[in-house]
């Protein structure tokens, strides 16, 4: 069972690829990001209200970890403007290839505080094989 | 050009999701998704008004897409909220490799019923990138398990 909702949250993530991008169709990419971040906010306002959520030590941190909306702004612009391009499914694995390359990069140099985790050079065959696979996908039919 | 772009959104997910990581270990999960949509919605609508088109906002045209694709931001915190039950409950190998998974497999059926494009080298490519994907995700658990059974899942790829 929680395999299989597992499935389904990647399907989702996939999902807000193909949604985010027709709202980017619909309404510009600026507008469409103001408009899906206005959604997002409601919903998570509305989470925190149900389990009546306190907030506590906000004032302490420092202002850089408030930065992810920010950066997520780019994920959401940058996947609006490749998802009528390139489609779905090689937009995610595109993004995916992104993903892996910076975790690589992160965890080798332990960056944000993070452990320090040295790059396996066996990974090399994992990323000739997803390259592999997307240049297949990206072949013209 | 969207190749690269593409990449970088992929660069710009796993960012995000570091700082998430590192506010909602302070301050909640909820607590912390909530800045991240305040602080991004904030930031669009500065964009938004730099870019000129802010009109846009309020024209009906900009409403006329199908109904469901408005749900995306509701989407993005149920994933949020089902990732953070799953993490407890299957390993990190599993969890990620699945949304692995379920992202691109579902990516196809989504381009097959939105532009009714589909097929068989797309499969068989997604297939490769699964197997690349997991077997790193294989190495590294393979890694976490021999270094410290304390530290375990201490890698990026596991938050």
């Amino acid at each position: 069972m929680n395999y299989l909702l597992s499935l389904i949250a990647g399907l989702l993530l996939a999902f807000m690829v193909s949604s985010n991008g027709i709202v980017g169709e619909a309404a510009g990419n600026y507008a469409s990001s103001v408009i899906i971040h206005f959604i997002g906010l409601v919903a998570v306002i509305a989470v925190l209200l149900i389990r009546k959520a306190k907030f506590k030590n906000l004032r302490q941190l420092p202002l850089w970890m408030y930065s992810a909306g920010l950066i997520g702004i780019i994920t959401v612009l940058f996947n609006n403007l490749t998802f009528t391009a390139l489609g779905v499914s090689l937009t995610v694995a595109l993004g995916l290839l992104g993903q892996s390359i910076t975790s690589i990069i992160i965890d080798h140099f332990g960056l944000f505080g993070l452990p320090v985790s040295r790059f396996n050079t066996k990974k090399i065959v994992g990323f000739m094989i997803i390259l592999f696979g997307i240049i297949i996908m990206a072949l013209p039919v | 050009m969207y190749i690269t772009l593409a990449i970088l959104a992929g660069v710009s997910i796993v960012l995000s999701r570091i700082v998430n990581y590192v506010l909602a270990d302070k301050i909640g999960l909820f607590q912390g998704t909530f800045f991240n949509y305040l602080t991004g919605f904030i930031g669009s609508f500065i964009l938004l008004l730099v870019s000129g088109e802010t009109m846009k906002l309020f024209s009906i045209n900009s409403y006329q897409g199908s109904w469901w694709a408005y749900l995306g931001g509701i989407v993005g915190v149920g994933v949020i909220a089902l990732s953070s039950f799953l993490s407890s409950k299957i390993s990190a190998f599993y969890l990620t490799l699945l949304l692995f998974v379920g992202q691109l497999f579902g990516g196809m059926v989504l381009d097959y019923m939105v532009s009714n494009d589909f097929s068989i080298q797309k499969i068989i490519g997604g297939v490769l990138v699964v197997i690349g994907l997991g077997y790193n995700l294989w190495i590294d658990a393979k890694n976490n398990k021999a270094s410290t059974e304390i530290e375990k899942n201490n890698q990026v790829s596991s938050i």
